[in-house]
């Protein structure tokens, strides 16, 4: 018996950090305000009480201090939860996080898995400005050993963090403060994700529109505007960039003929780049445009309202780039 | 006054060239003996410089794109001069440079002198634009290509609805459309065989673009073809229509030769000198030529030109990754060498003409060609004339072969070589002759040496 209730994504996250931590007594939570102030962003609201001090852990801020104890930790055989307040204080932490956890398998041949799970708010959050605004995917996706989710709703919250705390490898897992609010339906029953595999969320016979976490809210949008123009676009949302599922891309745009590739992180060597360079090349023969992407404009992230706005992929960008895409501007 | 730089002729045979690529800008400086462009002739690619100083006012052929030889590829402005009134000048009188250009430009001269520079300027920077973007070729989407094909619709036909004329997916679908409405029966009905051979001289006469459609039922994917396979196309269809072919072929035994070549090889590879078959074939030709001049001749319509110098072309074959194809190079004085430098010669002309290419200089002059096909295993073969030549070898493989000698069956090394001859200028006796004056020589190789 399947009870659907909606939960907010932030519910999501906890309810599947709190599963699994009664489920595996290795599973512990570590950041700045996690439990006596039951989360910056009341993600972990109540978890302190349940699991008490040993296994909730408030850490001074200290990214590079704390990344690096989660790391040694899963090296022994514990399976931490890091969070990041937010993603762009990762970035004192990079020498663990990038250098270290991705690479403890490859160089100990083999001797020390690093089964450890950083998350944290990414991208824009709404007025934070340039240093606080990180969209890390441009960067961390760059490096083999990382697997990355970018969930954009509730449900696929819950089961890929669940999927990524079983598993044994590092995971980023990227979510939005934009979005902790966002609502949507969760089942009571428990269940898992897989990593790499895309979701088609709208189907459509025009334009394949590929994106991952926020940004595909937008594309929903556009893709309702389009149908007004009579274009009708294929929404595809990806979850995770790595492991990579170019493969529900490639069929939709064989159908298609034209995609629209959008990644709220800087365009230059990101993963759009990397989503259109695939569909570019499993798909030569099949696009009648070249794929096109909307990014975040290649400057730091204003601070001004109106800029930030015009600044991040909206509607309004996508779906000038579909009408682009298929000759209709 | 403006210089007009025109497409030149870089070889005999050349009548039209591409350029392949600009080394200028428009306002770039150039100094005599600049290299200015490189372009593809029906032989190869070659530098292009300048002999004026000046500043570039115009790239009047945009890359790619063939013209015949004498046209206007770029106009230069002289030292002084505007690049404006250059482009302005050189337009109102696009021929050569002369007198003529300073009296038929009046009205433009005295409209830039009388202050409507700024416009004049304009209307030149918008025509040197477009001039750059020009392109002929048709811009079709990846996937508009592939539906026309499948779709069995002429792309040349249609025009393209994307940015610059881009065919894309609606247009193939627009066209596939109108044609069914318009031609109901004849396209798609099944043709007989008759009505296709019947279309094919046309179409390979026009080239035409539906060529794909010449194989009935076969689905054919069409490939450009380069300046080279269109000259190698061109001349010798030329070639065979017009030349009297026929051949002489001969065998020849190879083991006198095969021996001294292993001997010298012993001897000189200290040295690095390693001496091939071919090698040898080339010098005996030179000297069997030298005592049989009309192998050394051309025929020129009502009379024979006797060529007082021996010079003989070795078809070299370019690698596939390359664009395949073949070149001639030529070992000029071939009867007056050893057989050390016409080994050495042979060597660089090969390697350079696979690498970097040979230049005109290299390909050019040739009286006599030889085509050795040996290295690939061929038993005998032939081959057509290279125009303005009279005669053509082609060389098999040399063959160990049970062979007669002195009334006994034994195992001998033997090579047959066939010679294409222009009956204009050479009767069969003559070949013969030819043909016995070369096994002279291979047979007898210590002559090749003196």
């Amino acid at each position: 018996m399947s009870a659907v209730r909606e939960i907010e994504y932030r519910d999501a996250l906890r309810e599947a950090m709190s599963e699994e931590m009664r489920r595996d007594k290795r599973v512990f939570l570590l950041g700045e305000e996690v439990a006596e102030y039951n989360g910056a962003y009341k993600i972990s609201r109540g978890m302190l009480e349940e699991f008490g001090a040993r296994r909730v852990i408030d850490t001074p801020i200290s990214e590079s201090g704390f990344a690096g104890l989660a790391i040694g930790a899963a090296m022994m055989g514990l399976k931490p939860v890091v969070e990041f307040m937010s993603w762009s204080f990762s970035l004192v932490a990079a020498d663990p996080i990038l250098n270290n956890a991705p690479k403890m398998l490859y160089m100990s041949g083999g001797q020390f898995g690093c089964p450890v799970v950083f998350r944290g708010n990414d991208g824009a959050g709404g007025q934070l400005g340039s240093t606080h605004s990180w969209c890390v995917e441009g960067l961390f996706s760059n490096v083999p050993g990382i697997k990355i989710a970018i969930p954009s709703n509730p449900y696929d919250a819950k089961g890929l963090l669940k999927t990524a705390i079983r598993g044994s490898d590092p995971v980023f897992f990227l979510e939005s403060e934009r979005m902790l609010g966002n609502k949507g339906e969760v089942p009571e029953e428990e269940y898992l994700i897989p990593f790499g595999q895309a979701k088609v969320i709208r189907s459509g016979t025009d334009c394949t529109l590929a994106s991952w976490g926020r940004p595909v809210h937008f594309c929903m949008e556009a893709a309702e505007e389009m149908q007004k123009l009579g274009i009708s676009c294929e929404v595809i949302d990806l979850r995770t960039v790595r492991p990579l599922d170019i493969g529900t891309v490639v069929r939709s745009v064989k159908k298609t003929g034209a995609c629209v590739v959008v990644d709220q992180s800087w365009s230059f060597g990101s993963p759009g780049s990397e989503v259109a360079s695939q569909v570019h090349r499993h798909c030569f023969d099949d696009l009648d445009n070249y794929v096109h992407r909307v990014h975040s404009a290649d400057v730091p992230t204003p601070y001004a309202t109106n800029l930030e706005q015009e600044y991040l992929p909206n509607a309004r960008k996508i779906a000038e780039a579909v009408r682009s895409a298929t000759y209709n501007l | 006054m403006p210089i007009n730089v025109t497409m030149p002729r870089l070889s005999d045979t050349m009548e039209q060239g591409t350029v392949v690529k600009w080394h200028v800008k428009v306002g770039d400086k150039v100094a005599s003996g600049q290299v200015i462009a490189d372009i593809e002739t029906d032989k190869a690619t070659m530098e292009q410089a300048v002999f004026d100083e000046g500043i570039i006012a115009k790239l009047v052929c945009p890359e790619g794109k063939q013209v015949k030889v004498g046209e206007v590829i770029a106009v230069l402005a002289e030292d002084g001069e505007s690049v404006t009134d250059a482009v302005s000048a050189s337009a109102v009188a696009p021929a050569p440079r002369g007198a003529a250009s300073a009296s038929a430009a009046p009205a433009p001269a005295a409209s830039g002198a009388s202050g409507t520079a700024p416009a004049a300027e304009r209307t030149i920077v918008a025509d040197v634009h477009a001039t750059d973007i020009t392109d002929e070729r048709t811009r079709v989407s990846p996937l508009a290509r592939r539906m026309a094909s499948e779709m069995g619709v002429e792309l040349s036909q249609i025009k393209g609805s994307g940015p610059s004329g881009r065919v894309v997916k609606r247009d193939v679908l627009l066209a596939a459309e109108n044609r069914s409405a318009a031609v109901p029966a004849t396209r798609t009905a099944q043709g007989s065989a008759q009505e296709l051979v019947a279309a094919m001289p046309s179409m390979a006469s026009a080239a035409s673009p539906s060529v794909g459609a010449l194989v009935h039922g076969a689905q054919s994917i069409e490939v450009p073809v380069s300046n080279m396979r269109g000259i190698i196309a061109k001349r010798l269809v030329e070639s065979k229509q017009q030349i009297p072919h026929y051949q002489v072929t001969m065998k020849f035994s190879m083991d006198a030769v095969l021996a001294l070549r292993g001997s010298l090889n012993e001897q000189l590879a200290s040295m690095e000198v390693k001496l091939s078959v071919n090698d040898f074939i080339v010098r005996a030709c030179a000297l069997a030529m030298a005592k049989n001049p009309f192998f050394n001749a051309s025929w020129a319509g009502d009379r024979i030109l006797l060529h007082q110098q021996v010079n003989v072309g070795v078809a070299i074959a370019l690698p596939e990754e390359k664009g395949g194809g073949l070149v001639v190079g030529v070992v000029k004085d071939a009867n007056l060498k050893s057989l050390r430098q016409i080994s050495g010669e042979i060597r660089s002309l090969g390697e350079k003409a696979r690498t970097k290419g040979l230049s005109m200089d290299e390909m050019s002059g040739a009286t006599f060609t030889i085509s050795n096909l040996g290295m690939f295993g061929v038993d005998n073969f032939t081959a057509i004339i290279n125009p303005p030549n009279s005669a053509i070898l082609a060389c098999g493989a040399a063959l160990e072969q049970p062979v007669v000698r002195n009334h006994q069956l034994v195992v001998g090394w033997e090579m047959a070589a066939t010679l294409s001859l222009d009956h204009r200028v050479i009767d069969g006796a003559m070949a013969s002759k030819y043909l016995q004056s070369l096994k002279q020589f291979v047979e007898g190789p210590t002559m090749l040496l003196v």
